[in-house]
């Protein structure tokens, strides 16, 4: 294990640390949409989720120093990404058949900028 | 052909040859197996967020206007339950990797607890939604009907409750092993000094809560800046 050098008391406080940390950036995640980047939510929340997800891999999972499950992790995530950005992001740039589709079809909702969501939010609860 | 038995030999750091009479202290190849298993997990999971995506990009204001209907209250209470309840398996394996076995069959009866702290919430959120008719199956999910949603948030819902549903399964899994784990402690099987059950159920538990990390702000919270949703 990476950790075994560390005495309890360090890691001890170490898990508390972490949970200190992943507290905050809950916190982030809850006061960002109506605080800082409003127009940029998504990708501010996503940045929140990979940043709090890098503090449980390294920490938590115990993946600080284990250089190969890191390189295989890398190696998934890039993947990943490729699909993300080259598969689907090519494929929603050049949809050509948006009139034919099931997918798209259907009503659309009126555009957010114009009615900010209140008139035709329902919410399914309170 | 002979049939006569080679024994398997391992080297040491040091070069010294040993004959290999099992696999059970393979610390460092019991963890690698099961971050292979993980990473099927994370396949499985990425797969569903890639169509998520996909379908968020074809119906950026429906995805918008859902998620601003859902209740963050809950999803965040959940949250942070989860993220407690990844405290408590990670100081009951530090615990029992000190020898305090005590100590660390609380911490997990403590995760346990968490656990179910977690599914009821999720299930007075789903009854909730239920009850204002937005659920599987029901009409307002289903295109072609006077009570029928707009196409895109049929498509949000229907991954909201696919992917909630699959983790809170997981969820439950997590409860059923960690109740295994603690009758094998109790039997002696896990102890301080082979651990690696212990530990790579605290992998699982972490992975379910990472699951989480991503899921919460996806759905609860990237329509939060519009007006008229549950807060």
């Amino acid at each position: 294990m990476a950790n075994t050098t560390k005495t309890y008391k360090e890691e001890y406080a170490g898990y508390w640390k972490v949970l200190a940390g992943l507290l905050i950036l809950t916190g982030l995640t809850f006061v960002q949409p109506t605080m800082f980047m409003e127009n940029a939510t998504f990708m501010v929340q996503m940045l929140i989720g990979t940043v709090k997800a890098w503090l449980i891999l390294m920490y938590y999972m115990h993946l600080k120093g284990e250089k190969l499950i890191i390189t295989f992790t890398y190696f998934s995530l890039f993947i990943v990404l490729v699909f993300f950005v080259i598969v689907i992001g090519f494929d929603v740039a050049n949809f050509q058949y948006s009139d034919l589709s099931h997918i798209t079809s259907g009503d659309t909702a009126a555009a957010v900028s114009e009615t900010h969501g209140a008139a035709h939010a329902e919410p399914a609860h309170h | 052909m002979s049939h006569e038995y080679v024994p398997e030999i391992a080297v040491d750091r040091e070069g010294q040859e040993h004959e290999v009479q099992g696999w059970q202290d393979d610390m460092y190849g019991a963890k690698l197996g099961f971050w292979l298993f993980m990473f099927t997990e994370v396949l499985m999971f990425g797969a569903m967020f890639m169509a998520l995506t996909y379908y968020f990009t074809l119906h950026h204001d429906d995805f918008l206007i859902a998620s601003s209907s859902l209740n963050r209250v809950l999803g965040g209470t959940n949250t942070v339950v989860l993220l407690f309840s990844a405290l408590t398996m990670g100081l009951g394996l530090l615990k029992m990797r000190h020898g305090d076995v005590k100590g660390a069959k609380l911490m997990i009866w403590a995760t346990i607890l968490l656990a179910l702290v977690f599914l009821g919430i999720k299930a007075v959120e789903w009854t909730a939604e239920y009850n204002h008719g937005v659920f599987l199956g029901l009409d307002a999910l289903q295109a072609g009907n006077e009570h029928s949603k707009p196409f895109g948030q049929i498509l949000f819902f229907g991954m909201y409750f696919t992917m909630t549903g699959i983790h809170g399964f997981h969820i439950i899994i997590g409860i059923g092993i960690m109740l295994w784990l603690l009758k094998r402690i109790n039997a002696g099987k896990v102890t301080p000094e082979h651990h690696i059950l212990h530990f790579n159920i605290a992998l699982y538990w972490d992975l379910v809560h990472l699951i989480w990390v991503f899921v919460f702000p996806y759905y609860y919270m990237i329509g939060a800046g519009l007006t008229g949703g549950a807060h």
